[in-house]
């Protein structure tokens, strides 16, 4: 276990560069999570940190110990990778010993190791096996086990979830959970899914276009995102995008006055999210007509026009019918029977809206 | 899906024509084989001979040496295959995973050469192998044969270890292995298939080698190998077809066991479970 240091890294490719002076201090024994869309540079990242790729600046100390030139195999960490990387041609406790032999541990050490490991993870029947003969979530696990019984400083995990289907996803999200809470080891953990950054991390740094957007605990990247991309990219469905003209600490939103951040004046972007509005009536309220329902059940997604007045030009992080502009999403809980095209009345508080300089996208507060 | 009556019907009868076509020169060797020279070019041909010579093969094998050419081929196989392997397994795998400066033209420039005649190849060959005393050993069939295999055995290699997940290497390299060793501890025993089938593909290029066999060992009767051997049995106006017929199946049998040996790493699949 050990703390890691990311000092300015910089990764070019020739003319591109992937990544800008990412900086990052991870403490001992926590689980981040990098996150961003794909091609936002966080899986280089990792690469980095495992010493798979070389940074083109910068420095990466683990445990105190500048790691920066030193091989893969020399940095104590261990590695899951999105497709497992099983050894095909090696059993399944061949494979988890694999590291272990490699650094000449004798071989009754690791086979006690492994079979630790294997009780953990629930795979000490499946250890004479080869990996082609494994379920998905098997591999995931055998894939987890080769890292556990490493006893590394740091486990780097690159998308490993994502060729679960979304039952063993969800299963397999909580027992990494439960590994991480158990071993406390330094973990972290690369996706695109921001359900997981959300549900697994103590800190979650986003990133775009190899920048970071913001590093913080995952309640405070919901309730106060730095800037409309990261507001826009954490929560589900993303959230509603709005534009207004702010005099005077107010703004005209649906018709209605609402007060906005002393420091916004002109042009201002505002966001809602979906599940802030609510059906009835509020501190304001609108009269929508839904162009869309979706009923899931328990919850009920509505689609309906933006004001006139408040169409934004564009969304950043919706989809392409989405962005078109004349669309927002109301999530509502036990709102009753709501029809297409019929008139609902729905409602906010003004306090839960954030508000973006449509410029640069930081938020105003 | 299923297919149609009529579809399968064409589809049988296109396997059926194609193995036919594949199968009947070798058919047609053993029944020469197996006739009698003077029954060889009557009209209507015979499909069986009437008495077949089972003794022919017993006869070639007392009145040549061919276990010594047999032997000779072998080792120029084994020694091209050899030289063609460790080279083309480290200029495959270099080709695939590393990007270096000019490597998609060196890439190109082994193509090309893959690509030139063989016998294009004999004349400066035949000039160095003069120069450094080779002509006439086993070390000059060798090394001719290493240079038509390298540019084959290379591509081969290279397309191979191109689906092999770079994630694997990656694994083994956190996991403690230099890159070199992370190739033959985990990449080789991968590529078993691929290694096989290509040095199975080796094997059959240098064994049916004349021009260079021709052109380098002809002096030395005692390194020729099987088939310059089987072309010393053509008389110069009497040729016995039917005893070099049985000399080539003789020839052939080498290759077939290899093949029957090698066929189980030629079963692709090892690498499934590698990944999701």
């Amino acid at each position: 276990m050990a703390a890691i240091v990311i000092d300015r890294v910089r990764k070019s490719y020739g003319a591109l560069t992937v990544l800008k002076d990412f900086s990052l201090d991870i403490a001992d024994g926590e689980f981040v999570v990098l996150v961003g869309p794909s091609g936002c540079g966080k899986s280089t990242m990792l690469k980095i940190l495992a010493g798979l790729e070389a940074a083109s600046a910068g420095t990466i100390r683990i445990g105190g110990r500048d790691v920066t030139d030193l091989a893969p195999g020399d940095r104590d960490i261990a590695m899951v990778f999105q497709n497992y990387a099983l050894y095909p041609h090696l059993t399944v406790a061949s494979n988890m010993g694999f590291g272990l032999k490699m650094r000449g541990t004798p071989a009754d050490e690791i086979a006690r190791r492994v079979g630790e490991a294997a009780r953990i993870l629930d795979v000490e029947h499946l250890l004479e096996r080869r990996p082609r003969q494994l379920s998905g979530g098997q591999r995931q696990r055998v894939a987890l086990g080769r890292a556990i019984v490493r006893e590394p400083q740091a486990f780097l995990m690159d998308e490993p979830l994502s060729n679960l289907d979304a039952k063993l996803r969800v299963h397999m999200r909580a027992e990494i959970g439960a590994l991480h809470q158990r071993l406390g080891v330094t973990t972290i953990y690369v996706t695109h899914d921001q359900i997981e950054a959300m549900t697994m991390a103590n800190r979650i740094v986003i990133i775009k276009d190899g920048e970071i957007q913001q590093i913080a605990d995952p309640e405070t990247m919901f309730e106060r995102p730095a800037n409309q991309f990261v507001a826009g990219f954490i929560g589900s469905p993303g959230m509603n995008f709005l534009t207004a003209r702010a005099e005077q600490g107010v703004a005209q939103l649906f018709g209605t006055s609402v007060p906005v951040p002393p420091g916004a004046d002109g042009a201002i972007t505002v966001g809602l999210r979906p599940e802030h509005i609510e059906a009835g009536d509020g501190p304001v309220t609108f009269v929508a007509r839904p162009n869309l329902v979706e009923s899931l059940g328990s919850e009920k997604y509505i689609y309906f026009a933006a004001p006139e007045d408040n169409r934004p030009p564009g969304f950043l992080t919706r989809s392409e019918e989405d962005r078109r502009g004349d669309r927002l999403i109301a999530r509502l809980i036990n709102s009753g029977p709501i029809r297409i095209g019929e008139p609902v009345t729905l409602s906010f508080d003004p306090a839960r809206l954030h508000v973006f300089d449509p410029a640069s996208g930081r938020a105003i507060r | 899906m299923k297919q149609s009556l009529p579809a399968r019907l064409v589809l049988y009868a296109s396997v059926i024509l194609t193995c036919a076509i594949l199968v009947f020169p070798i058919y047609w060797l053993v029944i020469t084989a197996l006739s009698q020279p003077d029954q060889l070019r009557q009209l209507p041909p015979k499909f069986w001979p009437d008495e077949p010579r089972w003794g022919v093969f017993a006869k070639i094998l007392a009145e040549r040496p061919i276990f010594l050419w047999l032997g000779n081929s072998a080792l120029a196989a084994l020694g091209a295959v050899s030289i063609s392997m460790v080279v083309s397994v480290l200029a495959g795998y270099s080709l695939s995973r590393f990007r270096v400066r000019g490597g998609e033209s060196l890439g190109l420039f082994i193509l090309t050469a893959k690509m030139l005649p063989a016998t294009l190849l004999v004349i400066p060959l035949f000039g160095i192998f003069r120069m450094t005393g080779l002509i006439g050993s086993m070390w000059s069939i060798i090394l001719a044969h290493a240079t038509l295999i390298i540019p084959f055995t290379t591509w081969m290699l290279k397309g191979y270890f191109d689906t092999i997940p770079r994630e694997l290497e990656q694994a083994a390299m956190v996991d403690g292995c230099s890159p070199l060793g992370a190739l033959f501890r985990v990449i080789l025993p991968v590529s078993a298939p691929g290694l096989a089938a290509t040095a199975l593909y080796g094997f059959v290029l240098s064994w049916s080698d004349y021009a260079y066999a021709r052109t380098f060992l002809t002096n030395v009767q005692d390194n020729w190998t099987a088939n310059l051997g089987i072309t010393t049995m053509k008389g110069e106006y009497i040729s016995n077809w039917s005893d070099i017929s049985a000399a080539s199946i003789l020839v052939a049998l080498p290759i077939l066991a290899v093949y029957l040996f090698l066929e189980r790493y030629l079963v692709g699949g090892l690498t499934a479970g590698s990944d999701k």
